[in-house]
Order: C-alpha cells, then sequence, then structure tokens
C-alpha cells in the first residue's frame, strides 16, 4: 500500500479540481437488483418442472408475469440511467459488439420477447409449448444474469469488479432473489418438501454469496492496491461500512439463520420472513458492491 | 500515423495556460475539464516543494471506452485519436465507469460524454492542439510517435529511462507519456485528499439530467 511511503513523501493534494463521483447510482442497483429477480423467478420455475412437474400447474402463467414485471423494472431504470434516454435506439442501430452493454440489451430484449410469449402460452392453457419455450428462456437468463458481471468488468478503472466474482455473484444473486420470491409467490400451493427445497436454495446462495464477500473483504486487499483503497469505504467506520454490513446481514446471515429455523420447526412464516429479508438486503448488498469503487480518485 | 502527447514535467510550472486554452478552444463546460493540472505538494516545511501534472485523456492504444460504449461513439481515428460522436452517444457514463484516468466526464449541456479528443478538428487543418500552443515553457510536446523523426519521438529517445504512462498495469497503452514524473506525479493513491485543504474549496458543480 502506498501509505507506506506518506511519511517521507509527505504528499498532499492541494489542487485537484476533478473530483470523483458517484456515476452509476441507485438507479444502476435498481437495474441489478429487478433483473436478478426476473431471471432467478424463470431458473426456478423451471427447476420446479423438472423437480416435480405437477405442482407448476397454476404457477406458469404467474411467475412469468411477475417476471415480466421486473424484467421491465430493469429496463426501467436502465433507460432512466441514460443521460440522453431518447437515444436508447442507438443501441441497436449503431451495436458495438466488444460492448457488454450492447450484447446485454440485445439479449434483455430478446428474453423479455419470450417472457411475453410465455404470458401468452400461459394464459392459452398450452403447456406443452408453454414448456419448450421455457426451456430457452431458462438458457437465455443466464447470459442475460451475466453480461452486467461483464459491464463491470469492462469497467477497467473499477480494479475490485473481477469477472470470476461478479458473475458467481450475479449467478447467486439470481438464485437467492429468485428462490425467495418464489416461495413469497407459490407459497401454499407447493408441499412442504418443496418449500424446504426452495429453501435450501435460499440458503445456499446466501451462504456462498457471503463467502465471496468475506472473501474479498478480507483477502482482495492482498493483491492490489486499488483494491486495497476501496475496501477501506467498508472497513472500520469507512462511509460505506454501516450499509455493507446491514446488507451481509439481512441478505444472508439471517436468511440463512432462519431458514435453519424454518427447517427446524415446520414454519413456513419463518421461510417466507427469510424470504422477505433475502430480497430486501439484496439490493444493499448490490448497491455498497457498486458505489465504492466510484469513490477512489481515478487520476 | 499515431498521434500522442508527451509532457516534460521538468518543465511545467503550472500555470494551467494550457487548461484555460482547452477551455476556450473546446468551449468547455463549467465545472467540467478536458485537460487539468493537478497540483501536489510534496515534503515536510521547510523542505517541501509543489509538483505540476497535466492529465488529460491518454488516448490508449487499448482504450477501454472504446470497447465499453455500446453505440461505436467514443471510436478511433486513423491517427490513433479516440475521438467522441457527441451527436451518438447516449449518455450510459459506461466510458467513465471504464477509463482508468479519469479523463472522461458528462457534459451538463449536451448531457452526453466529452474528453480530449488532442483537438482533433485542429488536427484535421494541420494545427497544433490549443494547449500545446498555450504552453509557455513547452512542456507539451505533441507529435507522430510512428515518425522516428518527430519531437516527441527524439525526445522519448533521449529521456528514455525517465519515460512513464499512468497505470501502466491496466494494459491500456496510453499515446501520452510524461517525463521526469515521481509516484506522486502519476498514482492517485500516492496523495492523500484532505478535506478543507485545498486552494479552491468550494467547486461549483452544475447539475446533470439523469445524474443520480
Amino acid at each position: 500500500m502506498i501509505h507506506e511511503t506518506l511519511a517521507a513523501t509527505n504528499a498532499v493534494v492541494t489542487l485537484d479540481v476533478a473530483i470523483p463521483d458517484v456515476f452509476w447510482g441507485w438507479y444502476v442497483t435498481m437495474n441489478m437488483w429487478a433483473k436478478s429477480i426476473g431471471t432467478g423467478l424463470i431458473f426456478m420455475l423451471f427447476l420446479l418442472l423438472r423437480k416435480n412437474h405437477s405442482e407448476a400447474n397454476g404457477l406458469r402463467t404467474s411467475t412469468a408475469i411477475v417476471a415480466f414485471v421486473f424484467i421491465n423494472v430493469f429496463l426501467l431504470f436502465t433507460l432512466a440511467d441514460l443521460h440522453q434516454p431518447f437515444r436508447m435506439w442507438h443501441i441497436f442501430a449503431y451495436t458495438h459488439l466488444t460492448s457488454a452493454i450492447a450484447v446485454g440489451s440485445w439479449m434483455a430484449s430478446l428474453f423479455l420477447g419470450l417472457l411475453t410469449l410465455l404470458i401468452f402460452l400461459g394464459f392459452k392453457k398450452n403447456d406443452a409449448a408453454y414448456d419448450r419455450v421455457l426451456f430457452w428462456t431458462t438458457i437465455l437468463a443466464i447470459p442475460v444474469t451475466l453480461y452486467t458481471a461483464g459491464i463491470m468488468a469492462e469497467a477497467t478503472a473499477r480494479e475490485l469488479w473481477q469477472m470470476p466474482t461478479e458473475s458467481v455473484q450475479m449467478i447467486l444473486a439470481a438464485t437467492l432473489s429468485g428462490s425467495a420470491m418464489f416461495i413469497l409467490l407459490a407459497g401454499s400451493k407447493l408441499s412442504e418438501e418443496t418449500q424446504k427445497f426452495f429453501g435450501a436454495i435460499l440458503g445456499l446462495s446466501a451462504l456462498l454469496a457471503f463467502i465471496i464477500y468475506m472473501s474479498e473483504y478480507v483477502f482482495g486487499a492482498m493483491k492490489a492496491e486499488e483494491v486495497a483503497a476501496i475496501l477501506q469505504y467498508v472497513k472500520g467506520d469507512g462511509e460505506y461500512a454501516t450499509m455493507f454490513w446491514i446488507g451481509q446481514w439481512v441478505a444472508y446471515i439471517l436468511p440463512m439463520l432462519l431458514i435453519a429455523l424454518s427447517r427446524a420447526s415446520n414454519s413456513a412464516s419463518i421461510l417466507k420472513l427469510a424470504a422477505i429479508l433475502a430480497i430486501v438486503g439484496l439490493w444493499v448488498v448490490k448497491h455498497v458492491w457498486l458505489v465504492i469503487p466510484q469513490l477512489l480518485p481515478m487520476s | 500515423m499515431q498521434l500522442g502527447f508527451l509532457v516534460d514535467l521538468h518543465l511545467c510550472m503550472g500555470c494551467k495556460g494550457c487548461e484555460i486554452a482547452c477551455k476556450v478552444e473546446n468551449e468547455v463546460p463549467l465545472s467540467t475539464w478536458r485537460l487539468r493540472v493537478k497540483y501536489v505538494d510534496v515534503g515536510t516545511f521547510p523542505e517541501t516543494k509543489r509538483t505540476f501534472t497535466p492529465l488529460r485523456c491518454n488516448h490508449c492504444e487499448n482504450a477501454p471506452c472504446e470497447r465499453i460504449c455500446p453505440v461505436s461513439a467514443l471510436h478511433y481515428l486513423d491517427n490513433g485519436i479516440v475521438n467522441v460522436d457527441k451527436e451518438r452517444c447516449i449518455g450510459c457514463a459506461g466510458c467513465v465507469m471504464a477509463c482508468p484516468y479519469g479523463a472522461i466526464y458528462i457534459d451538463p449541456e449536451t448531457q452526453t460524454a466529452d474528453k480530449c479528443t488532442y483537438c482533433a478538428h485542429r488536427i484535421a487543418s494541420s494545427m497544433m492542439p490549443a494547449c500545446v500552443v498555450a504552453c509557455p515553457v513547452e512542456a507539451n510536446i505533441f507529435g507522430d510517435l510512428d515518425d522516428p523523426a518527430s519531437n516527441i519521438s527524439r525526445y522519448i529517445q533521449e529521456a528514455r529511462g525517465d519515460v512513464q504512462v499512468r497505470k501502466p498495469e491496466k494494459g491500456t497503452n496510453p499515446h501520452h507519456f510524461y517525463v521526469g514524473g515521481g509516484n506522486f506525479h502519476l498514482n492517485p493513491l500516492a496523495s492523500r485528499r484532505e478535506e478543507g485543504y485545498n486552494l479552491f474549496n468550494k467547486i461549483t458543480k452544475l447539475p446533470l439530467g439523469g445524474h443520480h
């Protein structure tokens, strides 16, 4: 860490007009959070069809509708975050294929189209066609979930965001929030065993995501000077430290504990509480991780 | 032709002539800068000195801003300049997030990305960038890196071991070099930023649409 040299050089910036600022704020947090829920729901419906086909009856249309709503929330906030929202069509007219933003926009649009088709097939009660389309929708949901990690990886300036960890975190965010939303959505329509199955997905997703965050928190600073400087914002009395720990507790630690408790006591209510906390906490976790690299001066 | 910049930090005296010339030439709005000169005070009294570092877009050979731009608003010109098409830009700020040098900003008047273009419009008319013309000590050296006889190439050959770029570990291959720079000149983490300990403490910022 360069701070070690400060006593010798005592270098202090006395005039620099470019103050670091947060350009991707809570609109982008909403984007990531809503997309996680939208794609995660599709993953969970696909799993349910594979696990117990009959239990999916009555859930196909409602799941597709809720996923459709969240994907639209994601797209709405994506659009709102642009400084020139009326030029959004440029992405499709002048697509730059090296950009994860451009490729992701195409995939997200196609994903929305497939969700619309699923809703249509759901209302038509054409389960066979629905299940075939759901298969391809689920396949597409994987890159749709991952492309935000690609955008973060292409943000060369932000050393904290590395593709391997961010891509795993994106998938875990989808399985965490998707299972949580599915527990709330399907609720009593699911058997006790199936509820426990989705509870286990929620708990394991929380555990794995928590392990990754803690690994970065403890060991991230040991490889890169910039990462060390960024992590200072969530360490000790750092500006975002409180928010970081609130996120970790609400999104991961408490849901894990509550799921263990719900399994021991066979309580669906406790499981639902864990689901609500996970969904709320995920927003906080995502927001902190999005903002802290932007607080670091780049020049 | 690959155009590049070199700043001889031995010569720069922090007059900000380049900064002002750039502002005027490119009509850079209030609260934003294509080129700025950073002051860093080094040492402990009475052994102190003030250092000056002009900072602008590095026109990287492997530019992260060009790669992340979804609409190719940031694009290469044949002469190596990374240019901005403000009519095409959608203002996603991906380039702002990608640039490791903090050289890109959102223009509060057009709500699009903007940055130093090495005065591409002047180059097209066979003129030097405004900052080069304004520098009273010729600390800004500009020219063709592909031409071994150019001023900048000769400067690089002569300075050899003393030529540096900012953040070489990022793999961006900047076309912007510094001679005579120390760690505190080029590494933003090598100097402290203390609240209230600044020549200008109250900098007004213009509001940005969609800036949250």
